[in-house]
This record gives structure tokens, C-alpha cells and sequence, in this order.
């Protein structure tokens, strides 16, 4: 029994989230016939998620959000400007000479152009070689610093435990 | 119809430029590995590193807890799991380019996040994340990357 | 309907809105467990939305963009209105059950007193293990759906799951027990 709850209790969550193969189901089902300890804790888990769940429909199922959608559109109302796009958009449609049959044959002349210019740019410009960059970096639970020397090759980021978390993992 | 032109013209170069990209791959190693002052040994795996590990911290051993080769691909995560249940090490590769790979990488500890990153790693540089503690030392976790 | 907000059409945006508001409710209620403050966080969902939609590039489904986005909001006013919400909890003073929980006013207000205890329970919980209960037991998403709402792999999604429902648990547990001694047989748990 103790070795069929310890292989078991593994699948317990994902059998009650309902995200075990036909295999695993069977296996679970098969134990929980057995086995009031496992029952139990699927019980609690059910319990947990009524706890969490209940007060949430009960309250979603009396709303009738009043005037929301009027106040996100007041507010987007308020904050809209013309953006960049759409006041060149007006100009190009107001200017003879930016007609489509002109224009779209001279942005995609202007692309190619472009493209095989940046090939010769980034030949010309050497990357820089055998650096880590630390580009983004967070950490809610502890302070961090970032170490990057010139020798040996190696960037180190050091995670500083609190004294609580050292009484805790030691 | 010189809309449809422009469109494909410009289709033609940018699919030219990251058909490379989208079949790419980078070999990572990540390696975990025990830092304390308990003893004086070093893990003979791990005397490729020595100097460096030497050079930057005052540990007097080092012990390899797992080593981990592995191909990334773009926007698939992978797990290294670490020594104690719910602990691990997350591993995605965001971007390749010439002479970088863009990873981001996180350690979570009991599905918290201890750390969120995100670094260019060129060939032959390893990135050193480093400070939980394990028993009587630190953990360190030590990634690499060849392409 | 997605590419037309993007472009700025505001009815787009109330085609979006009459879709998923509700969704975005439970999980801003489910966060912050006070109706004015979700119903306030449905609001700046929406606008951020609008003003975000165009960075929306369809690599994950867009529900759990939205889902990801109402969580995040949801969890800043929470974390910004959480002083306020324990001075109101002792305003209202504590509670000591009755013996005769079968009356009804005394049934309510143990009722109450469980909710209060639930709130105070997720609001210690890590962000990351609230985020992952809301979504499974609130709102029933798939792993696969909560790993691409919360950027991670399902391997995470699974341990803040677990280690937030020990916590809960463990915050809990004497009301579980009492609360399961009044109750008859459990429904089946739903996916």
C-alpha cells in the first residue's frame, strides 16, 4: 500500500485537474478504491478549491457591471489623439504626388536599397566578441548583483539571501 | 496588382533573412555544481573551469551536482531539475544571431521565481548564477553555449 | 475582431469586451475578493488593452493574453490596496464562532468569517502560486492554457500549483475540517 501511494501521490493533483493519461487514470482510480489516506487528500483538495472558487461565482453571477463599458469608453474617448500614422495617412491621401501607383514602387525600390546596404554596414561593424550582456533581470525575493570581468570569460549574477531564507535552506 | 508586387518583393527579402534563424539551434551545457568550504576537492569534471571558479570565489571545494548538455531551439523551454523537490532551472532561447544567443533563464524555488533573466551568451563565455544555499555551500549554476 | 482593435476600432473593442468581461471579473474578483476594486480592474483591463492590443503579435491565443494582462493588473491594485484591506478587517473586529451553527445569522457570519480567512490566505501566497490557483480553480484553464498565460512550462505551472494549494491548506486547515464536518458528500472535482 505505502508503495502504491508514493507512486500515486505523485498523480493525485493531475488526476484532480484532470490532466492524467487514460494510463494514470486508471492507475489512480484503481488506488483510490483501496485507500482512505489518498481519498482524504483528494477530498481536501476539493474542499480547497470550493473555498477558493464558490465566493467568486456567487458574486459573478449577481454582477451586471453597471456603466463599465461606458467608462472605458470615456476614457479612451478622452485619451485618444491622432497618432503619427494616421495624420501622414491624411496627408499622403491629400498630396497628388503620393498616389499609389507612384509611391509603392518607390518604398519597395527604398527597401531593397536598404537591405543590401545594411549587409555592407554590419560587415563593416564588428559585433562585439566573447561578452555576455545581461539584458533583463529580476528577482522578487532576493538582491542581486551582476559581475562581468574583462578575464576569466565568465558573467557571474549572485542571488544574496536574506538571514531568513539561510535559516530556512540550511 | 503593383500592391500584390510590393508585398511580395518585400515577402521575398525578409523570409530570405530569417529562414537561417528559424532553423537554427545552439548547444547549451549547464552544469550544477556545489560550492562549499567543507573539504578541499575538486570535481575532476570540472578542471576546465578551476581557474576561473578559482579566480572568483574563495570556495575551497567544488563538487558537480548534475551536467546537462542540450540543443535549444527557439521559444522551446527546457528544465534542469535541481537537488531538492521543486526546485529547478528553466532555459529558453529567444534569439540567435551572429555571434550570440539571446537566453532567458529562471530559477524557481516552489514555484516561486528566485530569478528572472535574460542574456547574449557569445561562444566560449559562461554565465554564473550562483548564491542559493544547499546544505553547507552555495549552488551554482554554470551555462555555456557552442554554434 | 482582434486585428480590427488593433487597428483602433472601438467597436472591435466592445465585441472583445462583451466576449471576455466576465472572464476578466472572476479573475480580478478572485485576486482581490472585493467587487468595487474588480469592477475597477475590468476597467483598466479594457483600456490597457486598447492601448496595448497593437503589440498583440498571435504567438500564444489571445485569451490568455487577456488573461495574463487582467492578472497582472489585478494583482498590482491588490498589492497596492493590500494595507487597506487588513485595517478594514480589524475595523470590523474579530469573530468568535458560535457552538449553534445551525441558525442562519450565525451560519452567514461563520460564512464570512471563512471568506475573510480565504482572502487573507491568498493574500500571502506568492504572486506566481495565487496567479496559478485562479486560473486553474477559478477559472479552469488547462495547464497548457496556464503555461502560455503565465509564460512558463507546464513543469512550473504543476509545482505553483502544488506548493500554493499546500500553502492554502496549511493556512487552512482547521477550517477545511470544520467546514467539510457540515458538509455531505463532495461533488466530482470539474476540469
Amino acid at each position: 500500500m505505502k508503495n502504491s501511494c508514493s507512486s500515486v501521490s505523485t498523480l493525485l493533483e493531475k488526476y484532480f485537474d484532470q490532466e492524467v493519461t487514460e494510463e494514470e487514470r486508471f492507475l489512480v482510480e484503481g488506488h483510490l478504491q483501496d485507500c482512505p489516506g489518498c481519498r482524504d487528500a483528494l477530498s481536501s483538495m476539493e474542499e480547497l478549491r470550493t473555498l477558493i472558487k464558490a465566493p467568486v461565482e456567487e458574486v459573478v453571477g449577481k454582477e451586471d457591471f453597471p456603466w463599465v463599458w461606458q467608462k472605458i469608453e470615456r476614457e479612451i474617448r478622452l485619451e485618444k489623439k491622432r497618432t503619427w500614422w494616421s495624420s501622414l495617412r491624411s496627408w499622403l491621401a491629400a498630396t497628388p504626388l503620393f498616389r499609389r501607383k507612384v509611391w509603392i514602387p518607390a518604398v519597395a525600390t527604398l527597401v531593397v536599397l536598404l537591405l543590401i546596404t545594411a549587409q555592407v554596414i554590419l560587415k563593416k561593424t564588428p559585433s562585439s566578441q566573447g561578452v555576455s550582456v545581461v539584458e533583463y533581470l529580476e528577482s522578487p525575493a532576493y538582491n542581486v548583483m551582476v559581475y562581468q570581468p574583462e578575464e576569466p570569460n565568465v558573467t557571474v549574477i549572485w542571488l544574496f539571501e536574506g538571514p531568513e531564507e539561510e535559516q530556512r535552506t540550511t | 496588382m503593383k500592391r500584390t508586387v510590393f508585398l511580395l518583393t518585400a515577402l521575398f527579402f525578409f523570409s530570405f533573412f530569417s529562414f537561417s534563424a528559424a532553423s537554427a539551434q545552439v548547444q547549451v551545457r549547464i552544469r550544477v555544481i556545489l560550492a562549499s568550504n567543507v573539504g578541499q576537492a575538486i570535481d575532476p569534471s570540472l578542471n576546465d573551469v578551476h581557474k576561473e571558479l578559482g579566480s572568483l570565489f574563495n570556495f575551497t571545494s567544488y563538487r558537480l551536482l548534475r551536467d546537462e548538455p542540450m540543443n535549444l531551439v527557439p521559444n522551446r523551454t527546457v528544465t534542469v531539475q535541481g537537488r531538492r523537490p521543486g526546485r529547478f532551472m528553466e532555459v529558453t532561447l529567444i534569439g540567435l544571431h551572429r555571434d550570440n544567443a539571446q537566453l532567458r533563464m529562471k530559477v524557481i524555488r516552489e514555484g516561486v521565481d528566485l530569478l528572472n533573466t535574460q542574456v547574449r551568451l557569445s561562444p566560449g563565455r559562461t554565465v554564473l548564477i550562483g548564491g542559493p544555499r544547499y546544505g553547507e555551500g552555495v549552488v551554482l549554476f554554470a551555462v555555456s553555449s557552442r554554434f | 475582431m482582434i486585428s480590427r482593435c488593433q487597428q483602433g476600432d472601438q467597436e472591435a473593442l466592445r465585441e472583445i469586451f462583451d466576449k471576455y468581461h466576465k472572464k476578466v471579473y472572476r479573475i480580478a474578483y478572485g485576486v482581490v475578493r472585493q467587487r468595487e476594486e474588480a469592477l475597477d480592474v475590468v476597467q483598466e483591463v479594457f483600456i490597457k488593452l486598447f492601448r496595448s492590443v497593437k503589440d498583440f503579435k498571435g504567438r500564444s491565443h489571445f485569451y490568455t493574453y487577456l488573461y495574463r494582462m487582467a492578472m497582472n493588473t489585478a494583482i498590482d491594485h491588490r498589492r497596492k490596496a493590500g494595507k487597506q484591506f487588513i485595517s478594514s478587517l480589524d475595523e470590523e473586529g474579530s469573530f468568535e464562532p458560535s457552538d449553534e451553527a445551525e441558525k442562519g445569522p450565525e451560519r452567514i457570519l461563520l460564512q464570512k468569517e471563512l471568506e475573510e480567512k480565504v482572502k487573507l490566505a491568498m493574500d500571502k501566497l506568492p504572486d506566481e502560486q495565487k496567479a496559478a490557483l485562479i486560473f486553474r480553480d477559478v477559472e479552469g484553464l488547462s495547464y497548457q492554457e496556464m503555461a502560455e498565460a503565465m509564460g512558463c512550462s507546464i513543469g512550473t505551472v504543476m509545482s505553483r500549483l502544488h506548493y500554493g494549494r499546500k500553502r492554502m491548506q496549511e493556512s487552512l486547515k482547521d477550517y477545511i475540517k470544520l467546514h467539510g464536518k457540515g458538509r455531505g458528500a463532495s461533488t466530482v472535482s470539474e476540469g
